[in-house]
């Protein structure tokens, strides 16, 4: 059995709003192994972004315990979150956010970027061919606006790779583009998860891209289904 | 320092959003420019003026104590016999003249009394009439040794006609107004009769125009014997008067005489009390002329760093999800701040150097006749130095609150938010 690249370990998130308290995790436990490809299902409200954003260290849980590549990540200080998620974490959110000052390559670099210009020169290559592999090698200097939607969550994907991560957090991906975009890029995370051996945790309202997961989470009023209240819960395999 | 990736996003920032770089730009350098200008121009101009007012005066005037009258009730204090105080009829006694006599002994401390004294000169000083053919005019005798006293006031650059430093006992230097109102040319002859009656003859020796009224017209020269002998100063002289390398500093070099020396001791800035208030007005309006600017500028580069950031608010949010700091992030838009300052500056001093260099070439004609520079310019290395610092500062602490304000941006809110 592969070591796992995120634990969650009896997991809980409350918001404190002055005196009003809002639950909004409770006793969430599941592990994600190398080269997986899980998706996060669920409703509007049911927390399956707080659930993303607590795995991708953007936030703290107020319970439990979170391990990536089985180092304690759940109370670390903002700086060492946010040299964790630069070193070994990707991220590919609903809209793309690229930078429109910088090309596309240098985009896709840009994680790169912040861990020095060596660094950045030494996996240029490596990002090139990956720009290329999704049909992008012809943009390579070319700015954001300039491109399609598609085009530039494809270039957002490959960001996503850039430090070679452990595991790529993907909030809704496909959730701003076209059916067909939306099928490009999502066979595009397969592909990359399977080559690379990334693990890849999507959260989607789309069904039918969750089926295609190895591992479906699925998640209402801040439960996993299945998992009685109380009772640490587990994943529910998609097939 | 700067990591790569801070100075590459920062550039790129400044390079794709031109126009408001431009702006901030702008800002920078025209208030660069005013700092320059203001300073100086209103800096030249007080100097003009305190070089119009002190150049023909001492910087430091030592002159014999003044008698301090004492009270009948007070002689016992001093410990003076008023057992044979009488008070009867009240008389008028001679008024005594103040002289110094001892001078010669005095003139080396004085020379030596701070390293900031340029030149003594003993002077002799006294109304005398001037006469010749029919003509007569009350003038002040001011009787001097020429080397010394041309480092009070430059009459040896100025002269039209003659000499000055050289001239001997018999001689007489004057103005170009008094000569041409008595039709005197050199070597003509003229007479001086002395407060007491005393007439001497003398020639004329040197015809100068210094600029200053109060020189040009009215005061004749001579020797300092001569000024004694018709003055009927026997060996005494009136005062001595001291130029310094710093005229700013008079006021402190004559504190720091008045305990070593008998004498009453004043620097021309008591002598000229409105002047340097005036002076002092001037430069605290320019002050705070040029804290306004500065405020001002560093509003503006807050502001456009503002809308920066707003503009930016998505990307920065991206960037911290990525992984960057918020130091990061708030050395960014700091090192903007300074980028667009220091551009500013660029600028700004050539074209505040241009502006003074176009004004220093204006010449216009004075009401004396004499064609002059309105504007006394002296461009400042320092000055742009500090011009350009003073502005990066202001890029710095302006760009300051926004910067923050890009660190505390929640990658969480803009992921949420979109």
């Amino acid at each position: 059995m592969a070591q796992p690249v995120v634990e969650l370990d009896r997991v809980g998130k409350t918001y404190y709003n002055g005196d009003v308290e809002t639950p909004v995790l409770f006793d969430i436990s599941f592990s994600i192994v190398p080269g997986e490809f899980v998706a996060i299902v669920g409703g509007s409200g049911s927390g399956k972004t707080t659930l993303l954003n607590l795995m991708g260290l953007l936030d703290r849980p107020t319970a439990g315990v979170i391990r990536v590549e089985s180092q304690e990540v759940s109370q670390l200080d903002e700086l060492s979150r946010a040299k964790a998620r630069r070193d070994r974490l990707g991220f590919i959110f609903q809209f793309h956010y690229l930078l429109p000052e910088f090309t596309v390559l240098e985009n896709a670099l840009m994680p790169c970027r912040m861990r020095g210009r060596e660094f950045e020169k030494s996996q240029e290559p490596r990002m090139r061919e990956l720009l290329r592999a999704v049909g992008l090698e012809d943009k390579l200097k070319v700015r954001p606006p300039q491109l399609s939607g598609g085009q530039q969550q494809r270039a957002a994907v490959v960001r996503s790779l850039a430090n070679e991560p452990a595991v790529v957090f993907a909030d809704e991906p496909t959730g701003n583009l076209d059916s067909k975009s939306g099928r490009l890029v999502f066979d595009l995370m397969k592909r990359l998860s399977r080559e690379s051996g990334t693990a890849f945790v999507m959260v989607t309202h789309d069904d039918n891209f969750a089926l295609e997961a190895d591992r479906v989470i699925r998640i209402r009023d801040g439960r996993l289904v299945g998992a009685p209240a109380g009772v640490p819960s587990g994943a529910i395999p998609s097939r | 320092m700067l990591s790569y990736f801070i100075r590459s996003v920062a550039f790129r920032h400044l390079r794709y959003s031109v126009s408001q770089s431009l702006l901030t730009i702008g800002v920078v350098a025209i208030s660069v420019l005013l700092i320059i200008y203001l300073r100086t121009i209103i800096g030249g101009t007080q100097q003009r003026i305190t070089q119009n007012t002190t150049g023909a005066i001492p910087h430091i005037t030592v002159e014999p104590p003044e008698r301090t009258p004492v009270g009948a009730w007070q002689l016992s204090s001093l410990g003076l016999d008023t057992d044979n105080l009488y008070v009867g009829e009240v008389v008028n006694l001679p008024k005594a003249r103040e002289v110094i006599e001892d001078w010669r002994l005095w003139l080396p401390s004085l020379d030596a009394v701070d390293p900031e004294v340029a030149t003594v000169s003993p002077i002799v000083t006294g109304q005398a009439f001037m006469n010749r053919g029919s003509r007569r005019q009350s003038v002040r005798v001011t009787g001097v040794i020429p080397e010394r006293h041309n480092g009070i006031v430059e009459i040896e650059k100025n002269l039209d006609a003659g000499r000055f430093i050289g001239m001997v006992s018999g001689d007489v230097v004057l103005g170009q107004k008094l000569a041409r109102d008595f039709g005197l040319k050199l070597r003509d002859k003229v007479r001086l009769v002395g407060p007491e009656g005393l007439t001497l003859n003398f020639s004329v020796a040197g015809i100068y125009t210094t600029g200053f009224g109060q020189v040009d017209d009215g005061q004749v020269f001579v020797t300092l014997r001569d000024g004694q002998s018709l003055l009927e100063l026997g060996g005494s002289i009136s005062s001595f008067g001291i130029k310094l390398t710093d005229l700013y500093d008079a006021e402190n070099v004559a504190r720091r005489m008045v305990p070593v020396f008998p004498f009453k001791v004043q620097s021309w800035v008591v002598q000229n009390p409105n002047l340097f208030r005036t002076l002092d007005a001037q430069g605290q309006t320019r002050d705070l002329i040029l804290i306004m600017t500065t405020i001002a500028s560093g509003f503006g580069i807050g502001s456009i760093l503002v809308m920066v950031v707003t503009s930016k608010y998505r990307e920065i949010g991206i960037l911290k999800a990525m992984g960057a700091t918020p130091g990061e992030i708030q050395s960014i838009f700091v090192l903007e701040g300074l980028l667009l300052a220091f551009i500013g500056c660029l600028v700004g001093v050539p074209l505040g150097v241009l502006l003074l260099k176009g004004l220093a070439a204006i010449r216009s004609v004075g009401p004396d006749g004499r064609v002059d520079a309105p504007f006394l310019i002296e461009i400042d290395p320092m000055l742009l130095l500090g011009a350009s610092l003073v502005a990066m500062a202001t890029g710095a602490v302006a760009s300051w609150f926004p910067a923050r304000k890009a660190g505390q941006v929640d990658p969480m809110q803009v992921i949420r938010g979109s």
